[in-house]
């Protein structure tokens, strides 16, 4: 193992020792990189300089965990693949009496309240229970709100319009001090909790499955590690949803899915 | 059972044979009946015409005989004499020639002996005697004995019995041809029926014979049939029911079905082998699955699979066993032409070895251990290179079968572990590509991750410097007037820095002033109360004692009040010099241990060791902040103890600054408490908890006051921890000062670190100052938007169609955002927005106005170029919010 390695090692072991937090399987090279970027801002010589630091300054602690945070996310990212949902998958889980979607790594909750507009307009809100989870809960709080950034809903609009939307966006939201607010009735489908994908277990069952750019951030035992959970976590016959770069192929499970659309990633448990 | 064979051909044959023999018997019995008919009329024919020609012959030396006499009479030639006796010699032999000639015919007989017996009158009546008279040259004799009546008579005689004969006999010939013709009628008779017969015979041969042979073929066929209906299960043979032609059909069909079993027990093992190496993704898999279907087919008992070493290609090794009884049996690994399996890789082609007298090796089974009679030693090849090899044996010897199973598996198995090592090799490549793809995609994830901090940064940044300019204009206009406050506040300052100079110098004055009369009322009161003289009644003494008691608190007031006002009048004086605080303790015990055992309470003063010595402080003023504390302490409780402490506390870094040694001085108590909201107050001077206290406890409250002044003099500050009802502990910092205190030294505040949100600022006046064109044919609602929308600061362009709204457009560049109504008049809303985006280029928002229900207005709305949509009736705050995502800045797009 070299220097850096070692370094980040032990800056990981520190982290998980002071948060709980457990970084330590996920995608090092990633990893890596916040931690280079963190070190330049905080002007620090090493990585070992930077666990000192955690280790006594904890509000740098939570700088470095919200760095590790990727939050990146979009309303009806990658349209087609809601537009799929709206097409192909949800006219399929109608029948069910209750509907339960788990968003797993949900961040700032533009995909789940995208899931739950896709619900509205196919009348299934009523008999859905979205279930968004990230581990860090700074966004979850900020998720809670359902309120966006105005420069951020234009691209949105858009966004929704090739997902398919049937109604005016505009329907779903109000603008108040310089943000979009989502309906009430959208915030309330939608059950924001903390929940670690690394170390937390599975919590219910479910229908649909949808976690998007996650998995990237991990090593891949870590990937198939939560595959497993992916797959323990659905019902028989439920839905997938990954991000567009994600597969499960070359993971042990992907035999037991087979593809409903493997360009939008969506799979369906065998 | 061996039958004696005949064969079809031979059954054809001999029943051709035989109507051929048939048809030969009644040829030549017909031959021999025509020959004989043949004959007998030849020998008719050739007897008439002897018959005849004997006959005529008979008559003519006859009728010569006696012509020649005549002529020899009238002529007496010689020659004629000689002509008589050359037929006189003659007939006879004619006659007995015809006589023998006739003599078959034996009833003519007497017939033809009647004219010899003419002809032997007629010479010896006639001819005899004539010629006896010729030789005796007798001329009349002559006549006389020719006598010519005689003589004609005997001739015509003889001429009819000739023809009597001839007729006879003509008619005995035609009544044997007569008879020649019944008997051929007969003939063609019997012919035509041996010629039926021959046919009925062939008839029934052919039959019998093509029965015999189309029974075997339908049976051959049916068993066919069979065999084909029973789709080869089980091994069914045909059964030959004769010894032909057929039985080598059905022989040869039985060594084809053999054949064809054989080969299909081939293929189907092959195609069974096949598919169970099927989907194996693994190669070691792959080995163990070939060896176990193989020796499972192959009988064999024993198997090893070897595979190309990826490192070492001349390596191969050991992958996979089969039915090994220890697991370290079977060599772990080999090179090229180490050995016979090495050998085998070397050349490239299977080598198999038959135990030899020793044996190769042992099986272990539950049964004991059996001798491997045969190996086999298969390379696996793909394009010619020995890939991976395979050793099998078996007890029994292989047969012709395995060894071609063996092989075709073999050439097959090359092909897949190349695609099996291809599959990995692609899924390795996939894999790493999947990798690097999420690697991409996180980093890309991540750089808009920092770019939106950036982005935040930015913005907030800009929304403080905003901020920051806003206030600095303000702040300009307030520093001009604060300029004049603070003129008249440093004024007003100076004014009260004096009265409050004035008021602490008044203080010490009136203290010192008050101290001089105050004295002598001691001294007096004193001397009052030693009674002396006993002069003094005891209520007396009682009053003198209170008078000095009270004027000792004056006193002690009054001091306190000096102490406090000389400090904030900043008049104390402060003297550093070296100390023992070791001695403290003692001190501090011999002065309040009486006091602690009048109140019976515990007194315990310690010191640790750690203490710094020397210790560099006023100790005038810290004895005096000890004292108020501990006397405060004593003071304010009832029962338990008080406990004093001197320790070296921790020095932080900002205690560093100031002095690297420290002390730290607690008194606790187990008082009455104080409460949390008031522990502030009680430092402040003439506080105490409440009255009730004041009145309970006495004192004048500035104790704490005055310690808290006098412990920031000697660069140090006070703390207190208490709990009501629990008691008390006061804590005093005090550094080490040799150079004395440089500066007042604030008590620090733990910092509760805390993120504070940059409070970004918004206008929130999105509408201030932006122009937005509205076009609608409908001036009424024109009208209310307008209206709305110029109460939010906007500044509206109206255009009642297309057309309109395009030259509004042109005219006024400064548009930010359409509201445009998809049905009107002239150019419609479609229309327009399609020029302004394909001819116009612009891109500006343009939020559609369409019916509630017409999804397909909406669709095309957007198709058109639309930014979004709104629908009818409108609902204003939704319009609001629409207009406000829109007229928001654009985003920046991230890579």
């Amino acid at each position: 193992m070299d220097k850096q390695q070692l370094e980040l090692q032990l800056l990981l072991d520190a982290i998980y020792a002071l948060s709980g937090y457990d970084f330590r399987e996920y995608n090092r090279s990633s990893i890596l990189r916040r931690i280079e970027h963190r070190i330049r801002l905080e002007q620090l010589p090493t990585i070992t300089r930077l666990t000192a630091e955690i280790i006594h300054n904890e509000p740098l602690l939570h700088t470095v965990l919200n760095d590790f945070s990727i939050n990146v996310t979009e309303m009806f990212r990658d349209p087609l693949f809601f537009r799929t949902l709206r097409t192909d998958v949800l006219p399929k889980l109608a029948h069910l009496e209750r509907i339960r979607i788990w968003h797993a790594g949900c961040a700032t909750g533009e995909e789940a309240y995208s899931m739950a507009i896709l619900l509205k307009e196919q009348g299934l809100l009523e008999r859905a229970t979205i279930y968004a989870t990230d581990m860090n809960e700074q966004v979850l709080l900020r998720a809670k709100e359902g309120a966006f950034s105005l420069q951020k809903m234009q691209g949105y609009t858009k966004n929704y319009l090739l997902a398919g939307g049937e109604e005016a966006f505009s329907d779903y939201y109000k603008t108040e001090n310089n943000r979009a607010i989502f309906n009430q009735e959208l915030r309330e489908a939608i059950t924001f909790a903390q929940h670690n994908l690394v170390t937390d277990q599975s919590f219910q069952e479910f229908d649909m499955i949808l976690c998007r750019n996650v998995l990237i951030y991990f090593s891949v035992p870590l990937q198939h590690k939560v595959q497993k959970l992916f797959y323990e976590s659905l019902a028989r016959g439920g839905y997938l949803g990954l991000g567009d770069k994600e597969t499960i192929q070359f993971t042990p499970i992907a035999r037991h899915y087979h593809a409903i659309d493997v360009a939008e990633r969506i799979y369906q448990k065998s | 059972m061996m039958r004696k064979r005949i064969g079809i051909r031979w059954k054809i044959t001999s029943g051709y044979v035989f109507l051929i023999a048939c048809l030969l018997v009644a040829g030549v019995f017909l031959n021999t009946q025509i020959n004989d008919i043949k004959v007998q009329r030849d020998e008719i024919i050739s007897y008439d015409t002897k018959m005849r020609t004997m006959s005529n012959r008979l008559e003519r030396h006859v009728l010569a005989m006696e012509s020649s006499l005549h002529r020899y009479l009238i002529t007496s030639e010689s020659r004629y004499l000689e002509a008589y006796y050359e037929n006189a010699g003659a007939w006879e032999t004619t006659y007995y020639e015809l006589g023998g000639f006739v003599q078959t015919y034996s009833t003519r007989q007497e017939n033809l002996d009647y004219i010899y017996r003419d002809i032997e009158e007629w010479i010896a009546t006639i001819a005899q005697p004539l010629e006896q008279a010729i030789r005796a040259n007798n001329r009349e004799e002559m006549i006389e004995a020719f006598n010519g009546e005689q003589s004609s008579e005997a001739i015509s005689d003889l001429q009819l019995q000739f023809t009597e004969f001839r007729n006879v006999e003509t008619e005995a010939i035609a009544n044997k041809i007569v008879e020649l013709d019944a008997k051929n009628e007969r003939l063609t008779i019997s012919l035509f029926f041996a010629l039926g017969f021959i046919a009925i015979l062939a008839v029934l041969i052919f039959n019998t014979i093509s029965r015999r042979v189309v029974t075997s073929i339908t049976d051959v066929t049916e068993a066919l049939h069979n065999i084909e209906a029973s789709n080869g299960k089980g091994r069914k043979r045909l059964v030959a029911t004769t010894n032909d032609e057929m039985k080598d059909l059905v022989d040869a069909t039985n060594a084809l079905l053999t054949t064809m079993e054989n080969r299909q027990w081939l293929q189907q093992n092959l195609a069974d082998v096949l598919l169970e190496y099927q989907g194996i993704e693994e190669v070691s898999e792959l080995g163990q699955t070939l060896l176990k279907s193989l020796t499972t087919r192959t009988r064999s008992v024993y198997g090893t699979f070897y595979m190309q070493d990826a490192k070492d290609a001349t390596k191969y090794v050991k992958l996979a066993t089969f039915a090994e009884a220890r697991h370290d049996i079977g060599r772990t690994h080999f090179h090229i032409g180490e050995g016979l399996i090495g050998q085998s890789v070397l050349e490239g082609r299977a080598l198999s070895y038959e135990n030899r007298e020793n044996g190769l090796r042992f099986i272990e089974t539950a049964l004991g251990d059996i001798q491997v009679a045969n190996g086999l030693i298969v390379p696996i090849m793909f394009e010619k290179q020995v890939v991976a090899v395979m050793e099998i044996a078996a007890i029994q010897n292989y047969t012709a079968q395995h060894r071609a199973l063996i092989n075709e598996v073999v050439e097959r198995v090359g092909v897949t572990i190349n695609s099996i090592q291809t599959r990995l090799e692609i899924t390795r490549l996939l894999t790493a590509s999947q990798l690097q793809t999420e690697e991409l995609q996180a980093q890309s994830e991540e750089l808009q991750t920092q770019s939106e901090e950036l982005q935040m940064q930015t913005e907030e940044l800009t929304a403080i410097n905003e901020q920051l300019e806003e206030r600095t204009k303000d702040a300009e206009q307030k520093t001009r007037e604060l300029q004049v406050i603070q003129v008249e506040l440093e004024q007003s300052a100076e004014q009260l820095r004096q009265s409050s100079n004035y008021k602490s110098e008044f203080l010490a004055n009136m203290s010192h002033e008050l101290r001089t009369p105050l004295n002598s009322i001691l001294i007096l009161s004193e001397m009052l109360a030693e009674n002396a003289d006993n002069r003094l009644e005891d209520e007396e003494l009682e009053y003198a004692t209170i008078i000095h008691k009270s004027g000792e608190d004056l006193l002690a007031l009054i001091n306190d009040i000096l102490d406090l006002s000389k400090v904030e009048a900043g008049k104390m004086d402060v003297w550093f010099s070296e100390t023992d605080l070791r001695e403290l303790p003692q001190h501090l015990e011999s002065m309040f241990t009486p006091v602690a055992q009048q109140k019976n309470l515990q007194f315990h003063v310690n010191i640790t060791k750690n203490v710094a010595t020397p210790f560099h402080t006023d100790v005038k003023r810290f004895q005096q902040i000890c004292n108020n504390l501990i006397s405060n302490a004593l003071k304010f409780t009832e029962e338990g103890s008080v406990r004093v402490k001197i320790t070296a506390p921790p020095v932080t870094e900002q205690m560093q600054e100031i002095s690297e040694q420290w002390i730290a001085l607690s008194v606790t108590d187990t008082g009455i408490g104080v409460e949390e909201q008031k522990q502030e107050l009680i430092f402040e001077s003439f506080q105490q908890v409440d009255g009730a206290t004041m009145r309970k406890y006495g004192g004048t409250g500035l104790g704490l006051s005055i310690c808290r002044e006098f412990t920031k003099l000697l660069g140090g500050w006070i703390t207190l921890q208490s709990e009501v009802g629990v008691g008390s502990t006061f804590t005093v910092y005090i550094p080490s000062l040799p150079q004395g205190l440089q500066r007042i030294v604030e008590a620090p505040i733990p910092r509760t670190p805390k993120v504070l949100p940059v409070e970004r600022v918004y206008t929130n006046e999105v509408f201030n100052g932006k122009t937005i064109l509205l076009v609608d044919d409908d001036s009424r609602n024109i009208f209310a938007l307008k209206q709305a929308l110029e109460q939010k600061g906007a500044t509206i362009i109206e255009a009642g169609n297309g057309v309109e709204a395009l030259e509004k457009l042109e005219q006024h560049t400064e548009t930010d955002i359409i509201l445009m109504d998809i049905m009107m008049p002239e150019m419609d809303g479609y229309e327009a927005t399609r020029y302004i985006r394909q001819q116009l280029q612009l891109d500006l928002p343009i939020i559609a106005l369409t019916a509630k229900a017409m999804k397909q207005d909406r669709e095309k709305a957007i198709a058109v170029g639309a930014s979004d949509y709104v629908t009818k009736p409108l609902n204003l705050e939704q319009l609001f919010s629409v207009l406000t995502v829109w007229l928001a800045k654009k985003e920046h797009h991230y890579g």
